[in-house]
């Protein structure tokens, strides 16, 4: 827990949940901004109903279910909301819904960080003011840096995550080892704390029994950049299909698309025989990505999006060359509001046939 | 006593079964409507299969389910292979045509196109979103214009020139077809036109940057009218084949994989006589509220799914 004395700001603030990285923004705001954060609910479909209630109907999901998860915070205790910026769509975001929020007549506090994003970190920093007048510079980026890093070893236990736990002999211990990092991640409070729940997932995980063929089944995942990431809107698809016996490789998380990335340049040539252009936020970078999984003779590719994603839509075409020339079959997921993931399992389902009937044949 | 397998396709609007033996030979086989009662269904067709079948040479050892009442009616049967549509249908397709290279498949609800390179399948496509250019929305046109569905192939193929009719969406669809009616086009064309609607639609949305190769196959119930089938292989360019067991496939193909794996249980036809209740209950733990279905065998529980997380699981007794 945070230690009192430090919070400075009588602010209660909360931000949508994310993914898996509600931790790190926590970290950031309680231990470098110093207010009081208040975490909403997990996602359930009460967060996609009510934001979808509210929401225009064609707008993209997770805008419903940011938005959905915005009321549950304020339902929980917050009075100011913290909203982030992108580079598609999502940019307009924040300024939409505070919005319809005040036309429903909440009473809150918003802080659309948009409207600080100017480049310089200087400009964001007067957000970190705008929440505790007190804050300081120094403190704010320390702790952003431990943040960074939070993001950092989430990301690559993610990854480890859903690489090996199809393959375990007892059933759930992967899932169990993750559920107990991402709330060891919560509860940090010092970059000790931090490097203590990595170092302990890591050894939980070393521990588990696995029985993993010589060579796996290999799946690699492209697409939207929140849907692709979060594991109630996705209907958890990586975690479905591991547990069919699959390696699932994710490229796309926060630290490579913020802190690793390679430039858009510096992508962009390795996939210029398919696009000149850049298409959107993580368009380029998806391209990428499916080209490498099908060099690498992954067994199938699954791209994912929310309905409406225009970014995406244009991606389609592109990785549909890549599937005729590399021979990598593409299963390309739509999500929307739908509360049933009976379709999904039978598109899964079937695309796990295939892939393995396939292998089979080719071996 | 000879060893035979079950496969049966419960879809949206019909219900299929066959027996196969052990060299893929129909035993017997049925096609009967679901009429929105999946279980009323199958009990029926277990029944109309028993009478065609020789209990004294064979016996069912292993029983497969596919369509979207695979898991219920496998429930019901104790099925030992539950598998999704896609993949009996290929399956049952490759089996008979080993040199298949695009399998075209409409159905009631749903439109899927599987590709297949050296009997296996490669990629595959289904419809998400939209149910337009599927067998609903034939047999809805062919009620508006009086006729009856079985009959719109023969009457497709004697129009000269089809009307063009626009096949983004199935509303829009509709509205052209209403114009094209009250500007007193013959109704053979006006039908043309919706068999080439139904083709340009699969062809643009589920077909979309899929290379199709021959040979083709084309099943489904849509399969059965000729309209469309000629629609195809006008749009394609090729020969579309229509197997006269078309509209069992996936069900063929459901008997098939319960006969390649190895799990063996004996089918008892005595289903059709015993009652099945189905119970619907909101979990409740969390706001996911999921939804949990029981079924009841003459009062007992004997499956339960719907949850998402073990809070939500039912014991079995």
């Amino acid at each position: 827990m945070t230690k009192t004395k430090e919070v400075i700001s009588p602010k209660k603030v909360a931000f949508p949940r994310y993914a898996e990285y509600n931790a790190p923004i926590r970290y950031l705001l309680e231990n470098g901004v110093g207010v009081k954060c208040v975490l909403p609910p997990r996602l359930t479909h009460r967060s996609l109903e009510i934001g979808a209630k509210y929401s225009p109907d064609f707008v993209c999901t997770p805008f419903k279910i940011l938005l959905g998860n915005m009321i549950e915070a304020i339902e929980a205790g917050a009075d100011t909301l913290v909203m982030v910026y992108g580079l598609c769509k999502l940019g307009y975001y924040g300024e939409l819904q505070e919005q319809i929020l005040r036309d429903l007549g909440f009473d809150f506090d918003f802080v659309n960080l948009t409207e600080y994003n100017t480049g310089k970190i200087k400009d964001l920093f007067k957000a970190a003011k705008y929440l505790n007048p007190k804050a300081k510079f120094r403190k704010v980026v320390k702790a952003l840096l431990e943040a960074v890093k939070m993001a950092e070893y989430i990301d690559a236990v993610t990854a480890e995550y859903y690489k090996s736990c199809g393959f375990e002999t007892e059933k759930g211990s992967y899932k169990k080892a993750f559920e107990t990092f991402i709330a060891d991640m919560y509860a940090a409070n010092t970059k000790d704390e931090i490097e203590l729940a990595y170092t302990k997932v890591k050894q939980a995980f070393a521990g588990i029994p696995t029985d993993k063929p010589v060579q796996p089944l290999r799946v690699g995942i492209v697409g939207e950049f929140y849907t692709a990431m979060d594991q109630f809107s996705n209907f958890d698809v990586e975690l479905k299909l591991a547990e069919m016996g699959v390696e699932i490789h994710r490229w796309m998380n926060v630290s490579n698309m913020f802190i690793h990335y390679p430039g858009e340049k510096n992508l962009n040539v390795r996939v210029k025989e398919y696009c000149t252009y850049q298409m959107g936020p993580t368009s380029t970078a998806n391209i990428r990505s499916a080209k490498e999984y099908a060099e690498q003779r992954f067994d199938g590719v699954i791209h994912i999006k929310s309905a409406n994603c225009t970014p995406e839509i244009d991606v389609m075409p592109v990785l549909q060359n890549i599937s005729a020339d590399y021979k990598v079959p593409v299963l390309y997921l739509t999500y929307d509001a739908q509360t049933s993931d009976v379709g999904l399992m039978t598109r899964l389902e079937a695309f796990y046939d295939m892939i393995s009937m396939r292998k089979k044949v080719m071996h | 006593m000879k060893q035979a397998y079950l496969g049966i396709d419960v879809g949206s609007i019909s219900t299929k079964g066959v027996i196969i033996d052990d060299g893929n030979n129909i035993l017997s086989s049925e096609y009967i409507w679901t009429e929105g009662a999946p279980i009323d269904a199958v009990k029926r067709l277990v029944g109309l299969l028993e009478k065609q079948f020789d209990k004294r040479e064979y016996k069912i050892v292993s029983t497969g389910t596919t369509g979207s009442a695979r898991k219920l009616v496998g429930a019901i049967l104790g099925a030992t292979m539950v598998k999704n549509e896609i993949t009996a249908h290929a399956v049952g397709t490759t089996a008979f045509y080993p040199d298949v290279r695009t399998i075209l498949e409409i159905g009631g609800q749903d439109s899927k196109i599987i590709l297949v390179e050296n009997g296996v399948a490669v990629d595959y496509a289904m419809n998400t979103l939209c149910a337009a250019g599927t067998g609903a929305f034939l047999s809805s046109q062919a009620k508006r214009l009086g006729i009856e569905i079985e009959d719109i192939g023969d009457i497709a193929l004697r129009s000269e020139h089809p009307a063009s009719i626009a096949a983004r969406c199935t509303v829009f669809a509709e509205s052209d077809l209403v114009h094209k009616i009250q500007m007193g086009y013959q109704k053979e064309d006006i039908i043309a036109g919706v068999c080439n609607a139904v083709v340009a639609n699969y062809l643009n949305n589920v077909g979309k940057g899929k290379r199709i190769v021959s040979p083709v196959v084309f099943q489904g119930g849509v399969s059965k009218n000729r309209g469309v089938v000629a629609a195809f292989e006008k749009a394609l360019g090729c020969k579309v084949t229509v197997d006269p067991n078309g509209h069992l496939m996936g069900a063929i193909g459901a008997a098939i994989l319960a006969k390649n794996s190895s799990i063996r249980k004996d089918f008892d036809f005595a289903v059709e006589d015993m009652d099945f209740r189905i119970r619907e209950a909101a979990c409740g733990k969390c706001s996911n509220n999921c939804e949990i279905i029981c079924v009841y065998r003459d009062g007992k529980l004997i499956d339960s799914w719907g949850n998402r997380c073990e809070r939500g699981s039912v014991n079995i007794p």
